[in-house]
């Protein structure tokens, strides 16, 4: 399929010149027509779930999961809501994300964990990795992936992202690199990931927003968000996280200049390979917990 | 901070070795290139101790930063090698020394991130953050302490002025700046590539590669600012020859001025004109003149350049 290249001018046309390199409107890329149903994602905050040192609180941490997880199902009772995701007899893959500077968190995984052993799965049947996910027995016999990763503005991509997270399980990484990043969610379409995602969990506990140097990182460039985004649409949850990584950036900046690298690979997740949904006004947002600077 | 055993034994040895005088040189010992690289960063930075280096090269680079290895390969690199100083209760500062091969290209990845204060190491730097950035040579140098305080910076300072003095050389700046005219020019933003990425990086021209960079072209973007504060950009591109030149300036008049008569310049939708020129191996645009004729002056300027460096 060839797909009409876009310009500055296309920019140009429709908004003044400021957000050039950041997100491509959708409607430049001829964005499917709104449909009746939105997408759920789910935005958890807990003032409590970092100290003021910055330590993560597991007991908070697993509440934040477990009040999104019971929201998203619409089940009450915890155990069941999981059920609903993972059965027993699942073999389970958690990919995680293990980047030294704001990775997944030990206490996402073992919340992650605890949970999908409560749905009855053995222990035996729980994988938890990331860069050897291709290599891991757990994974390579996984039925179900429970997908967490946190958001980060990133070198090349724009956005380390939760379509991103899957980019292990390719053999060579760097062949998704192209035109920054563009075609990550055909990783998506790998027999090794297709279709078993269950849940995506976008981790916001003290995102990055900018990026300096070889290792594009600054403590300066992060804040204590104290959220989690969860939805079973990884694009949808993907944009929302962006939103507000944005909506940082132009508070800290002052302006709404745009991510070094522009994060087009989750709008055209959207409306290039059809993985889910980007498009704000076909998400329905739902905001649980504390609300004190929430951006969105 | 949690210190490895693994972390200790190497600072141990490597404080041994700085001891003795000799430079921490674990795993490069057969890459003289590593070696050479190597030794102009110090085994220890006052009391924090290095680890073992790590070295990578083009294909393994994103082992050890990720994507981000898109943007050094993007400029010909050569060969990294990375050293962590630890200090217990202390931030830990990485050294990644990058060999790119050319003084071009080390001048070019330093273009890249040009914000910061001016730190005057090297032959250009910059810091920001707990981050200095510079160039020297064909090395392009990242100091980066991963906490900033004023401890911190000190001696993140002092120890790229140990690296800096290390490199024994100098290097050329790309012959390409030379074209552009100096009028206006802010001389601190000038940014050296090769490939559409990054030049949409610094400004977005169009997702697809339409003045065919490919990787094997050199670039130049400049920043202007007249006398009223407005700015706009010059873009100048060599290419292999003449023939790639005017394919290059066919494929952008076609897909970014349509509606230019002649293909050469337009008004756009700003209310800013955009100017197309090839001549010989070079294609020059200039993007957000205030007017038509301030857009073919500075073409007219560049064009005057070009003949100069053939003569």
């Amino acid at each position: 399929m060839r797909y009409r290249t876009i310009t500055r001018r296309d920019f140009l046309k429709v908004a003044s010149a400021a957000p050039l390199a950041g997100a491509l409107a959708p409607s430049l890329k001829g964005a499917r027509a709104a449909s009746a149903d939105k997408v759920r994602v789910f935005l958890i905050r807990d003032a409590n779930a970092l100290d003021a040192s910055g330590a993560r609180n597991a007991e908070v941490i697993q509440k934040m999961l477990d009040d999104g997880v019971r929201a998203l199902v619409g089940q009450p009772d915890i155990v069941k809501a999981w059920k609903t995701l993972i059965k027993p007899e699942d073999t389970v893959g958690i990919k995680t994300n293990a980047w030294r500077y704001i990775p997944t968190t030990e206490e996402v995984e073992q919340a992650l964990k605890r949970r999908v052993l409560d749905a009855g799965v053995a222990a035996d049947r729980i994988g938890i990795d990331d860069q050897g996910v291709l290599r891991n027995p757990l994974f390579q016999k996984a039925t179900a992936l429970i997908n967490a990763r946190p958001m980060r503005s990133h070198h090349w991509a724009g956005v380390g992202s939760l379509i991103k997270n899957y980019i292990m399980f390719t053999p060579q990484p760097s062949a998704y690199h192209g035109d920054t990043c563009a075609d990550l969610a055909t990783i998506w379409s790998l027999p090794e990931v297709k279709g078993k995602t269950r849940l995506n969990v976008l981790v916001m506990f003290t995102p990055l927003f900018h990026g300096v140097g070889p290792h594009h990182y600054a403590k300066e460039y992060t804040w204590d968000y104290k959220g989690l985004i969860l939805s079973l649409d990884p694009v949808a949850a993907d944009a929302t996280g962006l939103r507000i990584i944005q909506a940082r950036r132009k508070a800290f900046f002052g302006d709404d200049r745009p991510l070094q690298m522009s994060p087009h690979h989750i709008q055209l997740a959207d409306t290039r390979h059809h993985l889910g949904v980007s498009d704000p006004d076909r998400i329905e947002l739902v905001k649980l917990g504390w609300s004190e600077g929430i951006l969105i | 901070m949690v210190q490895s055993t693994g972390m200790k034994m190497a600072a141990v040895l490597a404080a041994a070795l700085a001891w003795l005088g000799g430079p921490v040189l674990m795993s490069q010992t057969g890459n003289p290139a590593a070696r050479r690289l190597a030794s102009f960063i110090p085994a220890s930075a006052g009391p924090w101790l290095s680890e073992a280096d790590a070295i990578f090269d083009a294909a393994t680079v994103f082992d050890y930063i990720d994507g981000a290895g898109e943007v050094y390969r993007s400029y010909n690199m050569k060969l990294l090698v990375a050293r962590r100083f630890h200090k217990d209760g202390k931030p830990d500062i990485v050294v990644d020394a990058f060999d790119m091969g050319s003084s071009q290209d080390a001048f070019g990845v330093f273009t890249h991130d040009l914000d910061g204060e001016d730190a005057a190491i090297g032959q250009g730097s910059t810091y920001k953050a707990g981050l200095l950035s510079f160039w020297k040579d064909r090395y392009f140098m990242s100091v980066y302490a991963e906490e900033e305080t004023a401890e911190m910076k000190r001696l993140v300072l002092e120890l790229g002025r140990t690296i800096a003095a290390a490199i024994p050389g100098e290097g050329a700046k790309p012959r390409l700046l030379r074209l552009l005219p100096p009028g206006g020019l802010e001389a601190g933003r000038i940014r050296y590539f090769h490939n559409h990425s990054v030049l949409n990086y610094h400004f977005f021209v169009a997702d697809a590669d339409i003045l065919l960079l490919g990787q094997t072209a050199d670039a130049v973007l400049g920043e202007y600012v007249d006398r009223q504060g407005r700015r706009s950009r010059l873009l100048i591109v060599e290419y292999a020859d003449p023939p790639a030149a005017v394919r290059a300036g066919r494929s952008f008049a076609r897909t970014f001025m349509p509606d230019a008569p002649g293909g050469t310049a337009v008004k756009t939708e700003n209310g800013l004109w955009t100017a197309l020129r090839v001549y010989d191996r070079f294609a020059a645009v200039v993007f957000d003149a205030a007017t038509g004729e301030e857009a073919a002056a500075r073409l007219e300027a560049v064009e005057a350049l070009m003949r100069g460096a053939r003569s």
